[in-house]
C-alpha cells in the first residue's frame, strides 16, 4: 500500500521521523518519491500491507498528515488509442502491450513522477489524489 | 499464374467469394505457401495505420447568413481556421492551436467534435462589402448544421517514420514524444508490415482515385501527398472523404506536449492481389522494414544517424543504441491499425466496398529537397569573441576577482592543466564566494557549463540563451578548448547591424 505523507511544520525536518516510524514498527518501508520545498515535504513511501495501519497511526502521532494512495494513476480507457508512448518513459515498467497490443497497465508498480501524464498525447493519464 | 483484374475481383466482393487477408497475416501465407499460391488464394489484402497525422484538416462551407458576410477570419471553439478563400468557406488545419487553451486544445480536437457531434461557438469577423455588408457574426454549429465538411489530408499514411532519441542531459519534448536524457528512451512511429504504402512499394495499385478507409468512411487518395519522397522509401499520400460518414473512434485531437497539437488519423487501403509480384510485396514483415534511429538532441535539419533498425527489433520494445538497451514506444496505434486492417477486410466481405482502378500513377521517382534558403544566417563563429580570457581551475578566488576587475569580463570560463573547458565562474559567483569565505576556485565554479559550437547558427544559441537564462557562452572546439565566448551583449549589437544580415531577431 502506498501511503501519501505530507508535513508543513519546517521543524518537524529536524528530527529523523521516517527513521523513526521505521524503528518502532520495523516495517520495510521504500521511499518512491520525495518532494521538499520551502512550504512543505510530501512523500510517497510504500509499505507491506499487514503494517499499514500501525505506520500511518504512527506517522499521524508525530503530526505528519497520511492519506492513503488508492489511485496511484488514473487511466482514461475510453480516451486511450493504445499508442504506447506511455511506455517507454515510465521508469517503473507500469505499462505493458499485451498479446494483441492493447495497454495494460500495473498500478501497483507506480511511483508517480508524472513522466506519463505528459507523454500521453490524448491526455488519458492523470495522476489524481 | 493468370493475372486477375480488379473487375474480377469486385465481382468476387459482389457474390461474396472474395478471399481477403489483412496484411500482417499475408506475411505468414506467403512464407508457408510461397509466393504463388499465395497470389492464387489471396484477392486482397488489407492494410492500416492509426497515428498521428499533423497535416490533415477539413474545408467547411458554414451557408450564408443574413445579412452575408464574406469572412475575414473565423474561429471555432476559439480556434481559427483559414479563410483565404471564397466568402463562407474555410480550413480548419489540424494544428491549429486555440486561441485560449493553447495547445491543450486545437484544430485536431475541433474535428473530433464536430464528428462525435457536438455543439461549436463559432464566431467571425467580415471585411464589410456591399455584396457582403455584415462585419460580425457568432452562432453554434453542428456537423450537420455545414453544407459540405471535407476532410482534405495534404500528407497522410507516411511509409515510414524514423526513430527518434536524445543525446542531451535534457528531456526535450518533441512531435516525436517525450525524449528523455542520455538515451533514456526512443520513440517510433508507423504500422510496420500493417503499413498501406510498404505493403505496396511502387505504387502499382495505389495512385490517384483509389478507393480506401479514411477514419470509418469511403474516401479517395486524391493525389502525392506533401514530401512524397519514394526513392527513399519516404512515400507519403494525399487523401480526401467526407468528414459527415467519419465516425470519432478513428478521429482523436492530441497534444505532443511542448510541441502542439495534432490529429490521429485512420487509413486502410485494399491491396488487391492483380499478379505474383503484388503477391510477394504484401508479404512483408516487420523484420523486412528498415529505418533510422536519429539523435533529437541535435537542433539542425540533418540529425545524425546512430543506427539502422527494423519493426521487428522496434516492436520488441528494446533497441541497444550507443551500447545501451534503450526502451522503445510507438506513437501509433498497432492496436488501431490492425482493427482497421479487420475492418476493412469485413467490409470487402459483405460487399459493401469496391475496389477502383487507379485513374493515375503516382510519382516514383521524386525526393524531398531542403527549402532553399537565399539570406545568409550568421553562425556562431562570424559573431564570437575570440580573445577569451580564461583561468585555472587551481587558482584562487582572488585570482578571480582580480581579472573580472581587469578585463571587465563577468563571464569567465575555467579551463584544466590540458586547457580544457571544467567550469565557468561569473563576478556573481565571487560576491557569494566571499559572503561565504570559501577560497578555491574549483569549489564555486559551476561545473555543467551549457556550450556553443562555432558552427551552431546563431538562432539556436539565441534559443539556448533564452531558454535557461544565462547570458554567455563559451565556444568550445571538439577537444573542448575554449576558442572564443558568446554574449547577448553581442547579440544585441548585432540587431542593431539588422541590415548587415538582413534578418529579424526575435528578443
Amino acid at each position: 500500500m502506498k501511503l501519501l505523507l505530507r508535513r508543513f511544520s519546517s521543524r518537524l525536518h529536524e528530527t529523523p521521523y521516517t527513521a523513526e516510524v521505521i524503528l518502532e514498527t520495523g516495517a520495510k518501508i521504500n521511499i518512491d518519491r520525495a518532494n521538499v520545498d520551502a512550504v512543505r515535504a510530501d512523500l510517497i513511501i510504500d509499505v507491506p500491507e499487514d503494517k499499514v495501519e500501525r505506520v500511518a497511526a504512527l506517522f499521524r502521532e508525530k503530526g505528519v498528515e497520511v492519506r492513503k494512495l488508492v489511485k496511484l494513476i488514473a487511466w482514461d480507457e475510453t480516451r486511450c488509442v493504445h499508442c504506447g508512448a506511455c511506455i517507454s518513459v515510465c521508469p517503473t515498467g507500469v505499462f505493458k502491450f499485451d498479446p494483441s497490443w492493447n495497454i495494460s497497465v500495473e498500478e501497483e508498480k507506480c511511483v508517480r513522477c508524472e513522466v506519463c501524464v505528459k507523454a500521453c498525447p490524448l491526455g488519458a493519464l492523470a495522476c489524481v489524489e | 499464374m493468370r493475372n486477375k483484374s480488379i473487375e474480377e475481383i469486385n465481382e468476387k466482393i459482389v457474390d461474396g467469394s472474395v478471399h481477403v487477408v489483412t496484411a500482417d497475416k499475408m506475411s505468414e501465407i506467403v512464407s508457408e505457401l510461397g509466393v504463388e499460391e499465395a497470389a492464387k488464394e489471396v484477392d486482397v489484402v488489407t492494410t492500416g495505420t492509426f497515428g498521428p497525422m499533423c497535416s490533415s484538416g477539413v474545408f467547411i462551407n458554414f451557408g450564408h447568413a443574413d445579412p452575408p458576410i464574406k469572412m475575414k477570419r473565423v474561429w471555432l471553439n476559439d480556434v481559427e481556421a483559414y479563410t483565404g478563400i471564397a466568402a463562407v468557406d474555410a480550413y480548419l488545419g489540424a494544428t491549429q492551436p486555440s486561441e485560449d487553451k493553447g495547445a491543450e486544445y486545437g484544430g485536431g480536437y475541433v474535428i473530433e467534435d464536430l464528428v462525435a457531434g457536438k455543439p461549436i461557438e463559432m464566431k467571425a469577423i467580415g471585411y464589410g462589402t456591399d455584396c457582403y455588408p455584415r462585419k460580425e457574426i457568432g452562432t453554434t454549429i453542428t456537423l450537420e448544421d455545414l453544407n459540405q465538411a471535407m476532410m482534405l489530408n495534404p500528407r497522410n499514411s507516411s511509409q515510414r517514420y524514423v526513430v527518434a532519441t536524445n543525446s542531451t542531459d535534457r528531456t526535450l519534448y518533441t512531435y516525436m514524444g517525450t525524449l528523455l536524457p542520455n538515451y533514456r528512451n526512443a520513440n517510433y512511429c508507423g504500422a510496420g508490415a500493417l503499413s498501406p504504402l510498404f505493403n505496396d512499394p511502387d505504387f502499382e495499385t495505389i495512385g490517384v482515385g483509389t478507393r480506401i478507409f479514411l477514419s470509418g468512411a469511403g474516401g479517395y487518395v486524391i493525389g502525392e501527398g506533401t514530401q512524397h519522397n519514394p526513392v527513399n522509401s519516404f512515400g507519403t499520400l494525399m487523401v480526401a472523404g467526407n468528414l459527415k460518414e467519419m465516425s470519432a473512434e478513428f478521429l482523436k485531437g492530441a497534444t505532443f506536449y511542448g510541441y502542439g497539437v495534432t490529429l490521429y488519423v485512420g487509413i486502410g487501403i485494399p491491396i488487391p492481389v492483380l499478379n505474383e509480384g503484388i503477391a510477394r510485396k504484401t508479404g512483408i514483415s516487420d523484420g523486412d522494414i528498415v529505418t533510422e534511429v536519429l539523435d533529437y538532441g541535435v537542433s539542425r535539419r540533418d540529425r545524425p544517424v546512430l543506427r539502422r533498425v527494423t519493426y521487428e527489433e522496434l516492436k520488441s520494445g528494446l533497441i541497444e543504441i550507443e551500447g545501451k538497451e534503450v526502451p522503445t514506444s510507438p506513437l501509433s496505434s498497432f492496436y488501431m491499425a490492425s482493427k482497421i486492417a479487420a475492418e476493412l477486410k469485413r467490409g470487402l466481405e459483405a460487399g459493401k466496398f469496391l475496389l477502383s482502378l487507379p485513374v493515375e500513377r503516382l510519382p516514383t521517382d521524386t525526393v524531398f529537397k531542403p527549402m532553399k534558403q537565399t539570406k545568409e544566417l550568421p553562425l556562431v563563429k562570424d559573431v564570437m569573441t575570440r580573445e577569451v580570457k580564461t583561468i585555472s581551475e587551481r587558482a584562487s578566488i582572488g585570482d578571480a576577482a582580480k581579472l573580472i576587475m581587469e578585463t571587465q569580463i563577468t563571464h569567465i570560463p575555467v579551463i584544466s592543466k590540458e586547457s580544457k573547458l571544467v567550469g565557468i565562474v561569473t563576478a556573481w559567483d565571487i560576491s557569494t564566494a566571499v559572503a561565504k569565505r570559501h577560497e578555491d576556485l574549483a569549489e564555486i565554479m559551476t561545473r555543467k557549463v551549457m556550450t556553443a559550437d562555432p558552427e551552431e547558427p546563431l538562432e539556436l544559441v539565441i534559443r539556448k540563451l533564452e531558454k535557461y537564462n544565462i547570458s554567455a557562452l563559451p565556444v568550445i572546439d571538439k577537444d573542448r578548448k575554449v576558442i572564443g565566448m558568446i554574449t547577448s551583449d553581442e547579440i544585441s549589437k548585432l540587431i542593431g547591424k539588422r541590415g548587415k544580415w538582413q534578418w529579424r531577431l526575435r528578443i
